[in-house]
């Protein structure tokens, strides 16, 4: 079995972090494969790409120069569809994203591979690959298979494997692209980058949220300043955004924003009303604290208290003092 | 003989040039008054529903007392009096003396103006000359001096300077009006005391102000002769003057003396608790301009004096909303200048946001003096602004979960009822059970958790006094009240018909109860225009029942002060003040009014859709509310009883922080309180008892059937009960850390999944939950196409059977979409495959192929002579999603569909789409990034290599001039967007959140159903060109919340653990 090639992903000088966490799902099948760990970065030239892939699990890195670090679909399609043919790995990985989900279903269209998307763990059962991913909102989950298929091509989901920490020994290679015209299809212009200017709750990974349960619109700036030393992201309830003491754009919740990557959700003072957890109850960490022990928010919690929201401010404000 | 000469010192030129002066001025008069009339034949006639013989009573006993004017402005309403009846006393005093001195003495030869008579009629006209006198300072001194806020027409909400020459010509008319009025009358009190001193008349006692003049003359030496040359100017003057006030009657504010008989006696018996319905073959929906509103609504815009009343009592208005009725009203009369004016759009005199600003409260058109309906108008340029689609996304938000689940919520219709399973007793469902009440529950009762309670408590209550009620339980939908006055009829019609086939369905009730005002003002009043209906009465008035007739007793009075809130629906709509008092007085409650209570109660601010919309700059109507009850000395509840009004009202206690000092409560609750319902048994023991052996049984069935199927190594797919929580921190099966896990060692697919440690013999350990046994594989295997290095496999596109299509213009867009399904919380998997997902789903298009469809329409709006084409691989009930896009405005729908396809993956999908694609030859392709359901994001990518096409995925904008590129952006992870451009044709998937979907009205929904789907066979498209085979699915064990620590410090050690924990990945 020829083993894996993973295709990582890069913008402006530096890898994605899921290609690494893709290296360390992948060095976990290679016990079940006998064969090596590849990692192709197409980019224009730049080595450091590679070297940040240089991870534990890897065997080989191969820096395809395609003359542009922009990613254009239809180069990467070519490239590692003519790697392929050459290295001929049983499993090639993508990561779900933007990027991955642009190219990896036209290569497994183009070659007739296995295909899964949106992967959240692989295993060997009984000498055959089986993906697990979820569906219908995380209520149901599907373990696929791939008979006949001596090829597979997935995408991983992000943040849910553990990249590696150590560095690898892998070998380092460069390719110059020799092949058909490359470009054409696509013709980059630019990029535009993220307004930082105010509150983006849909692009918050940390939310510390606060409601009504805070007693007094005055303690706001405390939870202000808690969340800044903190460097995370200053949500809310409804109320607070309509009496105008915060602005509209730190409201979580149905008519405010939904928390679409957050990871954490620390909800304080918040019961939960059906609108709020419209925009959070789908975080995948909620820590909720509210005095009353059967406020809703604690059916889509994680982890809960019914600590007084006013003393867990003094706790975190001592707590981030003395740190 | 008593009488006096009418034409003193005027020879007969003069009289006839006075005569020809009155000729003049009438002709004047008529002549205004006929361009009012030709206005008013360009609009609609007067719809609604008035009762005439009734409405010309009600006109003339309101005139007469003036009930209408002393509300809420006593001097006002006197000093109108004052001069009403002192103008009309002079009017007719002027008309009998025509009558007499034209008519009767030339042609009967007598006169009847002289002696008794005369002496009466001289005395009320002079006390009533006098009278329009006082009155008339009375309202100089109010506007100039006292100056009331209402009467300053100055607009903080708006652009001032294009308001300003129709302020200006206002305040201007104010004035005029008055001062001639003042001149006129004065300058005739002048003259008769002229009169009075030159003749010296024995019965000059009976003019008694004419008579005061007079003497005041006297005292002044006045000399006679100069007395009669004043005469003669003065009578000129002040005849030219009264003249030329009644020709410029119809001209200026004096109007309103005409227009208001028409806005009375055109009044609705029912306005706004009972709106119109559209009229048929409109040719606008709604009102778009001027002439689509009707006789009624022009008299309205005529009528208004600019009191100010309405302005005062809008709760928009008081609190910063772009909105003044008295402005709106005004702003549509000064557009409604001319007869041609019926051509004017809407949209160029009120702005949008005022139109949305309205509560549907009703307050201005209770208050109105001259009858005028401001909120029925207002529904109905919102119902044309609905129709354009201009409305904003929140409120679409609502259309859309109405229009598919029947609730304002989005939640599941199933879930409906939950609020009952907290209760000790079952609770009856009128669909298959008659009983005496039908509870109507409403939206906010059942669904906001708040308000659950209070149905709980109300529904405890009802048991306490064995009360025989029942629900429609999940065949219950939203009335539909607050929908029909955002302005969406035929949502509103739909859901209407929607609750009468359920209730008509149903079993027998005699009546039905509602604790919602607004559930309970459509069906008392509008639910009757399409069949008849049960009496519905407001639970106010049950609970007066009940305590009144001892089902309830109170055993623990509770000696409250309390504030009572009128609800709008309730109170002003529909009349009904008083039982919610006398509950509260019944309960041991002191009611401290508010200072705006019953008519003029303060809305809370959610109704006319106002709740699902975005809030306005400004204090929120409730905060005001609540601090005009913090006010009062010493409450301890300010009581409600609407869902809404609970909700608003408790934010706004917490907001204006005062919780401190009063609780805001359901009446109900205190009602729960009087009785000590805790205290009262109203479980079910049968019931309870049922419930309990139900328990046990299955709960030894399932295990003895589990220990059977596990003994004798079958597969059983019966669930397995829930297994106990384990609460552990790092418990999912459902996402592993890759990287610590050894491979499972190779069991074979028949075997038990990993999870299960106890092997197959009897007294296996109980197996985890989550783990479902799946049936033989051999049932549901599929056959992959093999591929190896060396032996590809490329997946090409599907030959389909061709079908009819019209030949390709200009351009065609082909959009793919998807009918999605929402799985239910309680579902069951009884096979290893999708298809065998027995639950509940509540379907709907996919919100992301939602946004392409936009797109689509907005690159073919753009383009011109653009065909978009909807294409979906579904079974029949996904039709629905292609009507739903042939609604929004697509041209034509494919549907790709057979039975083998249930479970088909996006590899197979693709290559059908491919296959339709052949045939359409489209120059670009749509579809979203992901569906809602299974999320793949891969369909639209393969299609795209299937078919040979550039592609891109994740699309926020694209650009395109119809020719060889595409301008794109794709947003990448992080927010940060990639531009480039694209060769066309390409196949795109689209991101949402760059387009707001365009909203489909029913009665484009309607139009749609004419556009054409046609059905491909889909057989080939199964030939093992999938991606995978699903083995199994499974439910992933969920958890409840972790309890830690109540201890602050450990609580804020934990969360910054958590911090970092997610920061370090």
């Amino acid at each position: 079995m020829p083993g894996i090639l993973i295709i990582a992903e890069h913008l402006n000088g530096s890898i994605a972090r899921i290609s690494k966490e893709i290296v360390g799902a992948a060095s976990g099948l290679k016990e079940g494969f006998e064969g090596r760990l590849f990692v192709v970065v197409l980019s224009n030239g730049d080595a450091r790409l590679s070297d940040e892939m240089n991870l534990e699990g890897v065997d080989e890195v191969i820096n395809v120069n395609v003359g542009s670090d922009h990613f254009d679909s239809s180069i990467y399609e070519d490239v590692i569809i003519e790697i392929s043919h050459k290295l001929q790995p049983s499993l090639i990985l993508f990561g779900h994203t933007a990027n991955g989900m642009a190219c990896a279903a036209a290569i497994a269209a183009r070659l007739g591979t296995g295909y899964a998307s949106d992967i959240i763990d692989m295993q060997f059962v009984d000498g055959q690959l089986t993906a697990t991913r979820s569906a219908h909102a995380g209520k149901i989950q599907q373990e696929l298979v791939f008979p006949n298929k001596n090829v597979v091509t997935l995408t991983i989901r992000g943040a849910t494997f553990r990249a590696p920490e150590v560095e690898g020994d892998a070998s380092l290679t460069q390719q110059d692209y020799e092949g058909m015209d490359l470009g054409g299809g696509i013709e980059h212009i630019e990029y535009i980058a993220p307004s930082t200017a105010g509150v983006d709750i849909s692009k918050a990974d940390v939310i510390l949220s606060i409601g009504r349960g805070i007693h007094s619109p005055d303690n706001i700036p405390r939870f202000a300043a808690i969340a800044e030393k903190l460097d995370v992201t200053l949500g809310c309830s409804r109320p607070f955004a309509d009496a105008g003491i915060l602005p509209k754009a730190h409201q979580v919740g149905q008519s405010g924003t939904v928390a679409s990557t957050c990871k954490l959700y620390i909800a304080i003072g918040i019961s939960g009303a059906v609108q709020h957890m419209y925009g959070m109850k789908h975080v995948d960490s909620i820590v909720a604290i509210n005095i009353d022990p059967n406020a809703p928010i604690f059916d889509a919690a994680k982890y809960g208290s019914c600590a007084d929201s006013l003393e867990v401010a003094n706790a975190l404000e001592a707590l981030l003092e003395s740190s | 003989m008593e009488t006096r000469e009418l034409f003193w010192s005027l020879d007969s030129l003069e009289i006839a040039l006075f005569y020809m002066v009155g000729v003049i001025s009438i002709l004047c008069f008529l002549y205004g008054c006929w361009l009012h009339f030709r206005k008013y034949q360009n609009v609609r006639p007067a719809s609604g529903h008035i009762a005439w013989r009734a409405s010309i009573v009600k006109l003339f006993s309101d005139l007469l007392s003036h009930r209408t004017l002393v509300r809420r402005d006593k001097l006002a309403g006197i000093a109108h009096a004052a001069i009403f009846f002192g103008f009309i006393f002079a009017a007719i005093g002027t008309t009998i003396i025509f009558i007499d001195y034209d008519f009767v003495q030339p042609i009967l030869g007598y006169s009847f103006w002289k002696g008794d008579f005369y002496l009466v009629f001289s005395l009320v006209l002079d006390l009533g000359g006098a009278a329009l006198i006082v009155g008339l300072i009375a309202m100089i001194w109010r506007r100039w001096i006292i100056r009331p806020a209402k009467l300053n027409y100055d607009r903080t909400y708006s652009e001032a300077a294009s308001a300003q020459p129709a302020i200006q010509h206002w305040r201007w008319e104010d004035h005029v009006f008055l001062w001639t009025l003042l001149i006129i009358s004065i300058s005739g009190f002048l003259i008769e005391g002229l009169r009075i001193y030159s003749e010296q008349p024995e019965w000059a006692r009976w003019s008694p102000v004419g008579n005061l003049v007079a003497q005041l003359y006297a005292a002044a030496g006045l000399q006679l002769h100069t007395a009669d040359v004043l005469r003669v100017w003065g009578w000129w003057a002040h005849g030219v003057l009264a003249l030329a006030f009644t020709a410029a009657i119809p001209w200026y504010k004096a109007k309103h003396i005409i227009s208001v008989l028409g806005s009375l006696l055109l009044r609705d018996t029912k306005p706004l608790s009972r709106l119109p319905s559209e009229p048929e073959n409109a040719e606008n929906v709604g009102v778009a301009v001027i002439s689509d509103f009707n006789v009624k609504d022009v008299f309205d815009f005529d009528a208004c004096t600019k009191c100010g009343r309405c302005h005062e009592a809008c709760p928009a208005t008081t609190t910063g909303y772009p909105l003044s009725p008295r402005d709106l009203i005004l702003d549509l009369r000064t557009a409604n200048a001319k007869p041609s004016s019926g051509l004017i759009a809407i949209e160029s005199v009120i702005d949008e946001r005022t139109l949305w600003s309205c509560m549907s409260c009703g307050a201005c058109q209770d208050i109105c003096p001259v009858g005028i309906e401001p909120p029925s108008k207002i529904v109905k340029m919102r119902r044309n602004l609905v129709d354009q689609g201009k409305f904003e996304p929140l409120l679409q938000a609502t259309f859309t979960s109405l229009s598919d689940v029947g609730n304002s919520f989005g939640e599941s219709p199933r879930k409906r009822s939950a609020w009952v399973n907290e209760l000790e007793f079952p609770v009856k469902d009128i669909r298959e059970q008659p009983a005496k009440h039908l509870w109507f529950v409403g939206d906010y009762a059942s669904f906001d958790p708040r308000n659950q309670v209070v149905s709980r408590t109300f529904a405890r209550l009802l048991k306490a006094a064995s009360v025989d009620f029942a629900l429609l339980h999940e065949g219950e939908h939203s009335a539909g009240n607050d929908i029909r006055r955002a302005g969406e009829e035929g949502l509103y019609h739909m859901l209407a018909e929607h609750n009468l086939e359920q209730m008509n369905a149903a079993q027998s009730f005699d009546k039905i109860l509602t604790t919602d005002p607004h559930s309970y003002n459509t069906i008392r009043n509008e639910y009757p225009e399409y069949q008849d209906v049960a009496e519905i009465e407001h639970y106010t008035s049950t609970l007066v029942g009940l305590l009144k007739g001892g089902q309830l007793k109170v055993t623990k009075p509770l000696n409250r002060r309390v504030t009572f809130h009128d609800p709008c629906h309730l109170g002003r709509l529909n009349g009904g003040y008083d039982a919610p008092r006398e509950v509260l007085e019944l309960i041991g409650c002191e009611i401290v009014e508010m200072p705006r209570n019953r008519d003029n109660s303060f809305c809370c601010g959610a109704g006319g859709g106002r709740i699902w919309m975005a809030d306005m700059p400004g204090e929120k109507p409730s905060a005001n509310r609540i601090k005009e009850a913090a006010s009062l000395t010493d409450i301890d509840c300010f009581v409600t009883c609407c869902p809404k009004d609970l909700n608003m009202f408790e934010d706004a206690n917490k907001t204006t922080d005062h919780t401190g000092e009063f609780t805001v409560s359901d009446i109900a609750e205190l009602v729960a309180e009087a009785v000590e319902l805790d205290r009262l048994s109203i479980s079910d023991v049968p019931s309870l008892l049922e419930k309990i052996i139900d328990k046990s049984s299955q709960i030894v069935a399932d295990s003895i059937l589990y220990r059977l199927n596990a003994g004798l190594g079958l597969h059983s797919n019966a669930q397995q009960p829930e297994a106990p929580t384990q609460l552990t921190e790092t418990t999912t099966k459902s996402i592993p850390a890759i990287s610590d896990k050894v491979p499972a060692t190779p069991t074979g697919p028949q075997s038990f999944p990993k999870e299960s440690s106890g092997g197959t013999g009897l007294g296996a350990a109980h197996e985890p939950a989550d783990v479902i046994p799946y049936q033989e594989l051999h049932v549901t295997q599929k056959e992959l196409r093999k591929m190896e290095w060396g032996a590809l496999a490329p997946v090409e596109a599907a030959v389909l059977p061709t079908y009819d299509l019209p030949e390709k213009g200009k351009h065609r867009i082909l959009v793919a979409v998807k009918h999605v399904g929402v799985l239910d919380d309680d579902f069951q998997i009884t096979g290893s495959d999708f298809g065998a997902l027995s639950g509940s789903f509540d379907y709907k298009i996919n919100e992301w192929d939602e946004s392409a469809v936009e797109l689509a329409l907005l690159l073919s709006e753009k383009l011109g002579e653009c065909e978009v084409v909807v294409v979906t691989v579904g079974n029949e009930g996904s039709e629905s999603s292609l009507r739903k896009a042939l609604a929004m405005g697509a041209d034509r729908g494919v549907r790709l569909w057979d039975d083998s396809l249930v479970d088909a993956d996006p590899i197979t999908i693709a290559r059908g789409l491919a296959g339709v694609a052949k045939q359409e030859q489209p120059d670009l392709i749509l579809c979203g990034v992901q569906s809602a359901d299974l999320g793949y994001g891969s369909t639209g990518t393969a299609m795209a290599a299937i078919l040979g096409m550039p592609h891109s995925a994740s699309v926020t904008d694209c650009d395109w001039d119809g020719e060889s590129r595409l301008i794109l952006r794709r947003e990448l992870e992080g927010g940060t967007q990639h531009c480039f451009s694209l060769a066309a044709p390409a196949v795109l998937t689209i991101q949402t959140g760059s387009n707001q979907p365009r909203y489909a009205t029913m009665r484009m929904i309607k139009q749609a159903k004419k556009k054409t789907i046609e059905l491909v066979d889909g057989a080939c498209l199964d030939d093992g060109s999938s991606g995978f085979v699903v083995n199994r699915v499974y439910k992933p064990v969920t958890e409840k919340a972790t309890m830690i620590s109540d201890g602050a410090d450990e609580v804020a050690a934990f969360i910054v653990k958590k911090i970092k924990e997610v920061r370090e990945g």
